[in-house]
């Protein structure tokens, strides 16, 4: 191929990533390094078992519940997590009156350092468009049923705040270690899609 | 420019970029308030979703100054102004269809809304 | 804008059919296109009001039928543009030199 005087540009992500990468190393504007650590932190280092960790803490111990609703931000910190798209972080408690439930409909605004980078389900249409005015029929597609006299609230992240659910801690869990309570806690529970589900042979 | 380099990456990771504005700037608003958004329908970038635009809510939460995103997005400069999380009622939003106890939260900027007295 | 990014309470768009266990990339593309946004993010080419604006701008039908990480390359694509970073025709003439060593 030479010279093309058209332009619509060629419809392949592939390529187009390869010519816009190529061009800003080239001119020495972005670091090859930092693309692929940035890439190996994201992919490999940051995930939704950082937030189960904060929960679990949450649960075993009633002080730092509180200081985590009453200053996000300060308290997922103690415990080493914080940063890009975490910075201004909102700690919202699921009870027996309500359910919470998180969303950005305008795009994708997610807690990367509690829960990693967001699932596609979270980033499409369907869920944005239809968890805002059916919260109900969303949960009930994930297998999540709340009874009429629970409140849903439905937190839409539109500004740089970022929320991550506090779910209810399950019956059975009396004789659980933090960690064996962390590995209870799944990504979709502190999204608010799901409840924490009772450990397997946990009497109801 | 600085150029990210692979041993700053965990500083942008660690640290990335809070739009909080450490400034004195005075709230439109307090906590309580009933408040009503502004139908604005800008053709340029904004953060008010249009299901919220005329719809009326309750001041629960203020969270503090931030850059205001409608300028920041055109290279207009910060506007630092508070935002506040606003919760209306599902029926307040989707009619009488929706859930009766159902609530929505929205954080909004001081330029998105209005007192109601 | 009121584009079509503006979701909240659109009907149609079917079940969320959210996909079990999913990789945190689908695609090698998609690693480099979060890797890219990422970098240039940090050496200042945009700020994050920017970013979600060029997305916003990319073309109604564009946004709803390309897949997310598409939207983050047609943003980049725009801005660095505009920005001076790279000229347009340099992007295209490198994406056609490509597309020939490809085809």
């Amino acid at each position: 191929m030479t010279t093309q005087s058209h332009t619509a540009p060629p419809s392949d992500p592939e390529l187009r990533i390869k010519a816009l990468e190529s061009l800003l190393v080239e001119k020495k504007l972005i670091d090859p390094e930092a693309v692929d650590a940035i890439i190996e932190t994201y992919e490999t280092k940051i995930g939704p078992r950082n937030g189960a960790k904060i929960v679990a803490r949450a649960w075993v111990d009633p002080e730092y519940k509180k200081r985590l609703l009453a200053d996000g931000t300060k308290a997922i910190a103690e415990l080493g997590f914080s940063g890009a798209q975490g910075e201004d972080m909102v700690v919202v408690e699921n009870t027996d009156e309500v359910h919470n439930v998180v969303v950005c409909t305008l795009c994708s605004c997610y807690p990367w350092p509690t829960l990693g980078l967001p699932p596609v389900w979270y980033k499409a249409a369907p869920y944005r468009a239809r968890v805002v005015m059916d919260p109900r029929g969303v949960l009930l597609e994930f297998g999540t049923r709340i009874s009429d006299d629970v409140e849903v609230r439905v937190w839409d992240s539109n500004a740089e705040l970022r929320y991550l659910v506090l779910p209810q801690r399950p019956a059975g869990t009396e004789g659980c270690t933090e960690e064996q309570l962390a590995d209870l806690v799944s990504r979709d529970a502190m999204i608010g899609t799901a409840a924490v589900a009772p450990p397997a042979g946990a009497k109801p | 420019m600085p150029v990210i380099t692979k041993d700053l990456v965990p500083v942008l990771v660690n640290t990335g970029g809070s739009t909080r504005v450490d400034k004195a700037v005075a709230p439109r608003f307090r906590v309580g308030d009933h408040v009503l958004v502004r139908n604005i329908n800008p053709a340029h970038h904004t953060r008010l979703p249009r299901y919220a635009r005329g719809k009326r809510g309750i001041v629960e939460i203020d969270h503090g100054v931030f850059v205001f995103p409608d300028t920041s997005a055109q290279h207009q400069g910060e506007k630092p102004q508070h935002v506040y999380s606003v919760r209306f009622t599902a029926r307040e939003l989707w009619g009488p269809g929706a859930a009766e106890r159902d609530t929505l939260r929205l954080d909004l900027w001081d330029d998105y809304l209005d007192l109601v007295v | 804008m009121n584009g079509v990014h503006d979701l909240g309470g659109m009907h149609g768009f079917g079940p969320i059919n959210p996909e079990p266990n999913e990789p945190v990339f689908h695609h090698e593309w998609e690693r480099r296109v979060f890797g890219v946004m990422m970098a240039a993010f940090g050496g200042g080419h945009y700020n994050v009001d920017q970013f979600r604006h060029a997305i916003e701008r990319m073309g109604a039908t564009e946004y709803l039928s390309e897949s997310y990480y598409e939207h983050w390359l047609a943003s980049m694509e725009t801005l660095l543009v505009e920005n001076g970073a790279i000229g347009k025709d340099e992007l295209a003439a490198r994406q056609a030199k490509l597309a020939g060593k490809a085809g």
